[in-house]
């Protein structure tokens, strides 16, 4: 399992009977995309800060290539990052600082590039997300979707392998954010590049991931290929997708 | 009975203070062991990541407050001199004018006089920063990119407030001296070669040492501890507390350390 390109091993967690996660185990290959979703308290929201370590106090193991990401140091945490980039829930986008900074930051503490060459991938991608009249807005000025589309773009400046996103279409109206979902399903398509998403709605995903796991009770209730999440008769994705408080699963 | 649980309320009292101290003692430890850690991270860091932070906050701390600094630094330059001038003749020793103005201007108060303007300007300013960014979860949104946040928050601002400092004493000095002289030859006239002449005589290089090192002490202690009071809110409602405290704590230890190297070098 250190060889695989992420492994998380019986990740368990307790704290009250609403938030917890219990032995959960999987394995994602290079250019494999999964989607996590579930109810509030299924557990869903502890896995990307486990993945990470953002929140390290759980049980298990988590490998992300070779590398034991929860018994790494601080310092080798933080060089694990740099390709295991974790796009969190608020997108926590430094007040102080322009769109065009926020996105060049990492370059900046990161990369051997030049000032001309960080220029050139920032436009890169402010033009990508079509952001370029906010370029030097700070974000208190500029719309919940283009917050979105410039978290998105300092995610990806650094090209990492690996991308955690966490409720990335919370609040957001989808028409406003089809750039982030274009640069999404291609960063899904290539086959060097991962991507786990945690949402609610993981049909909006379904040409993204081609993995989809349910969380209930911290518990995996379904796990399965695109082509059987959308075929699936499993009870408790069948009562999340019907919105139907009639099923196994006590809402 | 009724004396007895008052005591026992005061032990109580006096235990939980004495465990807060220690245990906050113990916490401070931790962060400036955090901080020499932070060091390592400096072979993996581009150091260009680090100018717009050092250049902003020596503007914040330096630059912004240099007219704050030239009016505090007229007063007190042109109290003292008034003072010593008015009082001195009398007893027949206005030749000590010039070691009464090093002793107690360019000595004691300009860096003094400093580090509380800087730590009520810059280091409350400096907590209400980093803890808003922490409940923005800007802190953590650094940590998630690979930045190390000691490094990348509390270095900068030491360089920015050693330089700020630095900058301020002399500008403090210069003023309180010159300009306090201006003033005061509104109501009482020394004549400049005069004035001039006691404060070369009194000036030393041991005094100039010294105003160096409370400056560089100051520059790295008001930074730290407003940074450490800073990252402890947990809560938004915790903000407005701790900044308070980062604000009081700092101004005592800036007394404290004042008072130790004074102690050291002039007794």
């Amino acid at each position: 399992m250190e060889n695989s390109f992420l492994s998380v091993r019986n990740m368990s967690y307790m704290l009250d009977i609403h938030s917890t996660l219990r032995g959960i185990t999987f394995d994602l290959k290079q250019g494999e995309n999964i989607i996590f979703f579930g109810l509030e308290n299924s557990g869903i929201d502890k896995i990307c800060p486990f993945i990470s370590c953002a929140i390290d106090d759980f049980e298990g193991e988590v490998f992300f290539k070779g590398h034991d990401v929860k018994n790494a140091s601080y310092y080798e945490r933080n060089i694990i990052r740099k390709d295991m980039v974790y796009l969190q829930r608020g997108y926590g986008l430094i007040t102080n600082m322009t769109v065009y900074e926020n996105i060049a930051l990492p370059l900046k503490y990161h990369s051997n590039m030049t000032s001309d060459e960080i220029d050139f991938r920032v436009n890169q991608l402010i033009d990508e997300m079509e952001i370029d009249l906010s370029r030097d807005m700070r974000p208190v000025d500029i719309y919940q979707s283009e917050r979105l589309k410039t978290a998105f773009a300092r995610a990806i400046v650094l090209n990492p392998d690996l991308l955690l996103a966490e409720h990335p279409l919370e609040a957001q109206c989808v028409l406003n954010v089809m750039s982030v979902m274009r640069s999404l399903k291609k960063w899904a398509d290539s086959p060097l590049k991962s991507v786990i998403i945690v949402a609610y709605n993981p049909a909006v995903f379904s040409d993204i991931a081609n993995r989809f796991i349910m969380l209930y009770r911290g518990e995996v209730v379904f796990d399965g290929t695109r082509e059987e999440f959308l075929s699936t008769t499993n009870e408790y994705v069948v009562q999340y997708m019907t919105f139907s408080p009639k099923g196994p699963m006590l809402v | 009975m009724r004396l007895w649980g008052k005591i026992e309320n005061f032990l109580a009292l006096t235990g939980r203070k004495v465990i807060a101290f220690f245990s906050g003692y113990i916490e401070f430890q931790h962060y400036l062991k955090s901080i020499f850690n932070s060091f390592k991270s400096l072979k993996y860091l581009r150091l260009r990541s680090l100018y717009s932070t050092v250049l902003l906050q020596t503007k914040y701390t330096g630059l912004d407050a240099v007219f704050l600094i030239s009016v505090v630094a007229l007063m007190l330059g042109a109290t003292v001199i008034i003072q010593a001038s008015q009082k001195f003749p009398k007893f027949g020793i206005d030749s000590f004018i010039g070691d009464l103005l090093v002793l107690i201007i360019i000595r004691e108060i300009g860096p003094l006089a400093t580090a509380m303007i800087v730590t009520s300007r810059s280091g409350s300013a400096i907590s209400a920063e980093i803890a808003t960014q922490k409940q923005n979860h800007e802190i953590r949104s650094l940590e998630l990119l690979g930045i190390d946040t000691k490094l990348y928050i509390v270095f900068p601002r030491i360089i920015a407030s050693i330089l700020s400092i630095i900058s301020l004493v002399i500008l403090f000095d210069v003023v309180a001296l010159a300009g306090g002289y201006l003033i005061s030859r509104l109501f009482i006239f020394i004549p400049p070669q005069q004035f001039l002449a006691t404060i070369i005589n009194a000036f030393s290089f041991e005094d100039l040492l010294i105003t160096f090192l409370k400056s560089l002490m100051y520059g790295i202690l008001i930074p730290l501890i407003c940074c450490y009071y800073g990252f402890r809110p947990s809560t938004a409602f915790q903000i407005p507390i701790y900044v308070s405290r980062a604000v009081v704590r700092t101004l005592l230890s800036v007394f404290i350390v004042n008072a130790l190297i004074s102690f050291l070098f002039y007794l």
